[in-house]
């Protein structure tokens, strides 16, 4: 298990802001926007044997030529004063078919991201994922903010567009944070290091579905370059975020009715909170997650065709 | 873990540069352990090793099969006489490169393997009366040339589709290039309604490339009779089941069936011939 570097360049003040893949890919789509805009070079590379297994292998006349693993990127990009080091992790090391990282490895890669983070300086990290809420996908996104120390909560709190978990009703401040982009949290804060995940909101309807949700994500982004001081040309995160709305009201107008009458109850709700229980309740949620399941099988059946 | 917990050497063979040849358990139509399990028969090998499946499965109970129960197994044989260590494995389900590393440690390293062979099935929609090729996709131009006389078939053009995953042959001949040493993955075509059953005429296909390649001068008759009862077999329920004669006549005239003629001659071929 190694770290290979590219380049090993003189950074000043830096914060880490990594990501692996999730629910609506919306922290990785987030997080690689930033970098792809701001043109971060590429650093280092985690290798990928023992965490991976291959994702793709290309065969020209009957021979190898190539294999491939899946990327565990670092890239850095010198702003003057607070540089930026980017973790882009396309897989999490998941164990035993799990999609999200969990056991030995994936607290061995936590450690290898963290050990770049303190080999160049940072003393702040931040991850990002998806937050599943009672929302309507016309609704803006939210950030849900989670640091790793209490020390941290005056400094979140002041972030635009961002709730606590303790801003939810009924959630007592508690939750999950599942996979890497929470883990990594936990392992900082062992390591004396500050660290917040910042979590878009995706619509409860949406979450079993192997679709992008970048609306979220320029909901992440927003609030990351706030929070970092970088200011950033939004362009790119905007059309992707209206190509997604743009697709996903299509897709919307096909639903049967009587699901587009309940998923439309989503439009009231303002605040996710325990509260909107009168809107949507938990035997509503179920029913409607099962109708649109059957509803997009039956539509993958007729594409097939 | 230390080294002597990953795997265990009952005891080390001494052959002079062998071939080595690998298959899974979890083969489509079980085509692999067939193969396997006959070479190991008909060879009189003997097992002289083991890799010990902690760390590469979970350890959360046991599945039963034919009503008994299974549990991961990786073992290594050895022909004395004809200078081959054979290879069968439960698919590992993490740390694979760890895994087939230890594969390579034991039979290149120990054992001075000088080429590899990774066999296993494809499913197909050819009909079983067609003739059984073996496909292959080779680490180097050198394994290309040996594979070259016994008519296989390696000009493939393939990149793995999104979703999709290499298979574990791919990956343990990848590794063994990395090493040097001269692999192929070998494919032989089985239809897909024989994956429930057995596909005798798929595992001589094999054995005739082994026995070729390696002067084995193995017996195959049990192979033959095998294919012959499973003729008679198929004759009859045509003769009892006229709809399934006419899907398998369409898929030998490469005439597509629909989804549902497809799942139901899988399912009453395998029915069928699961029959005691």
């Amino acid at each position: 298990m190694g770290i290979r570097f590219i380049k090993e360049p003189e950074l000043i003040n830096p914060v880490m802001i990594a990501c692996w893949p999730g629910i609506g890919n919306i922290g990785l789509i987030a997080v690689d926007n930033m970098r792809r805009v701001l043109q971060a070079e590429e650093m280092a590379y985690i290798e990928p044997w023992d965490f991976f297994y291959p994702s793709r292998v290309i065969i020209h006349s009957g021979e190898i030529r190539e294999m491939q693993f899946p990327a565990s990127m670092f890239y850095f990009k010198k702003t003057g004063e607070r540089d930026l080091i980017f973790f882009i992790g396309e897989e999490q090391p998941a164990e035993g078919g799990r999609v999200y990282a969990e056991g030995s490895k994936a607290y061995a890669m936590a450690n290898l991201v963290l050990d770049i983070a303190e080999r160049f300086g940072c003393k702040r990290i931040y991850t990002s994922g998806a937050a599943v809420a009672p929302i309507h996908h016309t609704a803006r996104s939210r950030v849900w903010v989670v640091p790793n120390s209490k020390a941290l909560l005056p400094e979140v709190k002041k972030y635009d567009n961002c709730l606590l978990m303790s801003d939810i009703e009924g959630r007592g401040g508690q939750g999950n944070i599942t996979g890497l982009n929470g883990l990594l949290l936990g392992v900082a804060g062992r390591r004396g290091l500050e660290a917040v995940c910042m979590m878009g909101e995706i619509p409860v309807y949406l979450q079993g579905f192997p679709f992008p949700y970048p609306k979220a994500s320029k909901s992440v982004l927003e609030v990351l370059t706030s929070a970092l001081g970088v200011p950033m040309e939004m362009e790119s995160i905007n059309g992707l975020a209206e190509q997604s709305e743009f697709e996903l009201s299509s897709l919307y107008e096909k639903l049967p009715p009587e699901i587009k009458e309940q998923l439309d109850r989503l439009k009231q709700v303002l605040i996710a909170t325990e509260n909107n229980a009168g809107i949507i309740t938990e035997e509503d949620k179920k029913k409607i997650l099962e109708d649109i399941d059957k509803f997009f099988k039956k539509e993958g059946r007729e594409e097939q065709h | 873990m230390n080294p002597e917990q990953v795997f265990r050497v009952h005891e080390s063979p001494r052959l002079k540069k062998p071939s080595l040849i690998a298959a899974w358990m979890e083969d489509a139509g079980k085509l692999g352990p067939q193969v396997i399990d006959f070479l190991v028969q008909k060879l009189d090998c003997r097992e002289f090793g083991e890799i010990l499946p902690e760390g590469f499965f979970p350890m959360a109970g046991v599945t039963v099969e034919d009503d008994v129960t299974q549990f991961p197994v990786s073992k290594f044989y050895v022909s004395d006489e004809h200078n081959l260590i054979i290879f069968l494995s439960n698919t590992p389900r993490t740390d694979w490169y760890r895994f087939l590393n230890i594969v390579l440690d034991i039979t290149h390293n120990e054992c001075g393997v000088k080429e590899i062979y990774a066999l296993g099935a494809m499913v197909s929609s050819a009909a079983h009366t067609m003739p059984r090729l073996i496909l292959s996709v080779v680490n180097s131009p050198q394994m290309k040339d040996i594979l070259n006389p016994y008519g296989i078939i390696s000009d493939m053009e393939y990149e793995t589709p999104p979703g999709q995953k290499p298979t574990i042959n791919s990956y343990l001949v990848w590794l063994a290039w990395k090493r040097g040493l001269p692999g192929a993955s070998l494919w032989v075509p089985v239809p897909y309604y024989l994956i429930q059953a057995e596909d005798p005429r798929a595992c001589k296909r094999y054995v005739d490339f082994f026995d070729r390649r390696f002067n084995l001068g193995i017996d195959t008759q049990e192979l033959d009779d095998h294919m012959s009862e499973q003729n008679v077999r198929i004759a009859r329920l045509f003769k009892e089941n006229p709809a399934v004669e006419g899907f398998v006549r369409r898929l030998e005239v490469n005439q597509p069936l629909e989804p549902e003629e497809s799942e139901r001659l899988a399912r009453e071929m395998g029915e069928y011939l699961n029959r005691p």
